[in-house]
């Protein structure tokens, strides 16, 4: 049975009002009460629950970025592990042998696997090359438009324009790289790509205007790219746009569909 | 209203806090997007200041990482122990930052205006739950809720509440204690 004193402590307890030489006492009270738990237990959950009356409101996204970055650049400790049972005494003489023949077999499979390794490395590193020079040249390419854009802008040519540049969903066409400047005013844009895959005879490319208000994407037209790549044209989309909030490419058949095949997105950006 | 109406399972819970000391990363992401609302809005509702506040967000969810593995569930709900972790953590800031004053003269006057757009308990009990925490909590007697308030919320002592008050130090402790027992037997069955 809990006393009026216990049940006091424990609403001071779950407010963190003990002072700490009553609450080192009361939790050793509470380490060998079951009862006197069950009730910190309900007193906490009540708690909670007047904690859980301010306003709703929650942190920014990067918060969990930040806490998770952190953990990555934490070591986890190991868990403990179990002691390792005594070997019986008929063992001991045989041991020592057994443990030698073990590295002896660990050293030819670790010089077999040291072998491949280095072959995996020497791969890999060509790999990171090729991925480098690859992000140097999208960079460049990236820069080389946005500065386009910036003069444009500067010289207020395109100060009332939707601006959106692309990037590639492809992993076979990374290089892949577009803008989209749409005219709200004028209900018409051009597009401009760079290093997109030339298309079969049956297949063409086709431009979507993502707008909030539709429930799909709104068709802008088809087209395909010269051997190169690249195709610089004129659009305009198939409804009146309100907000041209995203720019999309997709891979279709012949002449386009009225809704985009999602699994077929090429370029994407807004 | 809150965001999302989630019902979590205690057992649950438990068993994500085994997984996070244990090293499970999955775990604990779990565990973030279930209470990080909840708790972000008691520091926030501590501090007034959304940087303070996702400041000891991180340092709690970090702590948690480290501590799991010496959380007790014989002593409290995960969720209780990261709230008592929370509420220290932001009463720490205050007290070193000597802000007190300025936030509760704050805190006085948003204690007694309605919260518009829901509570952080509507994004973790439901909206159904949260309107029945709000009407027990909201019939605590004014003087009991205060006391409880100003004890979690302000990080007063019990000496601090009394003079604060000027009321004496026996009828504080009895007014928590009625409050506190009063709110569990309201919300018995609701959380």
């Amino acid at each position: 049975m809990i006393d009026e004193h216990m049940e006091e402590l424990a609403s001071l307890h779950v407010l963190g009002l003990l002072t700490p030489p009553e609450e080192k006492a009361f939790a050793a009270a509470l380490a060998r009460d079951p009862e006197l738990q069950a009730l910190v237990t309900s007193l906490l959950t009540a708690r909670d629950a007047l904690a859980g009356t301010v306003p709703a409101a929650a942190p920014s996204p990067q918060v969990k970025d930040r806490i998770l970055a952190e953990l990555d650049a934490r070591t986890k400790p190991s868990a403990p592990r179990r002691e390792r049972p005594t070997a019986p005494n008929f063992l001991n003489f045989w041991l020592p042998w057994a443990i030698a023949t073990a590295a002896v077999l660990l050293c030819v499979h670790q010089t077999v696997e040291k072998q491949t390794l280095e072959a995996t490395v020497a791969k890999q590193n060509a790999r990171i090359a090729e991925l480098d020079q690859l992000a140097d040249e999208l960079r460049g390419a990236t820069n080389q438009m946005a500065q386009t854009v910036a003069s444009l802008q500067a010289e207020t040519k395109l100060a009332d324009v939707r601006i959106a540049l692309m990037n590639s969903l492809l992993s076979d066409a990374p290089k892949a790289v577009a803008v989209s400047l749409w005219d709200n005013q004028k209900q018409s844009g051009v597009f401009v790509v760079q290093n997109l895959k030339p298309l079969p005879a049956d297949r063409d490319y086709q431009l979507w205007v993502i707008d909030p208000k539709y429930k799909v994407p709104v068709s802008a037209g088809v087209f395909q790219v010269d051997e190169s790549g690249n195709v610089r044209l004129h659009f305009k989309a198939d409804k009146a746009i309100v907000t041209a909030d995203k720019f999309a490419v997709t891979l279709e058949p012949k002449g386009g569909l009225p809704t985009p095949t999602l699994k077929n997105l090429v370029l994407l950006g807004g | 209203m809150g965001a999302q109406e989630i019902q979590p399972e205690p057992n649950q819970d438990i068993e994500l806090m085994r997984g996070i000391s244990q090293g499970d990363r999955w775990a604990f992401a779990c565990f973030y997007d279930q209470y990080c609302k909840l708790l972000f809005a008691v520091a926030f509702r501590i501090l007034n200041d959304q940087k303070e506040a996702e400041d000891v967000l991180q340092e709690v969810f970090l702590q948690i990482w480290d501590k799991a593995g010496t959380y007790n569930p014989t002593l409290g709900k995960p969720i209780s122990w990261a709230v008592t972790l929370t509420r220290n953590k932001a009463i720490d800031y205050i007290r070193a930052q000597q802000r007190r004053t300025k936030l509760l003269e704050h805190a006085a006057t948003e204690m007694l205006a309605n919260a518009p757009g829901g509570t952080a308990n509507g994004t973790v009990h439901g909206t159904q739950n949260e309107e029945l925490i709000s009407s027990a909590v909201a019939e605590l007697p004014a003087e009991q809720r205060k006391a409880i308030e100003m004890a979690f919320f302000g990080g007063f002592t019990q000496n601090e509440i009394s003079e604060t008050l000027k009321e004496p130090l026996g009828t504080i402790k009895a007014r928590i204690r009625r409050g506190m027992l009063r709110l569990r037997e309201r919300l018995e069955g609701v959380v």
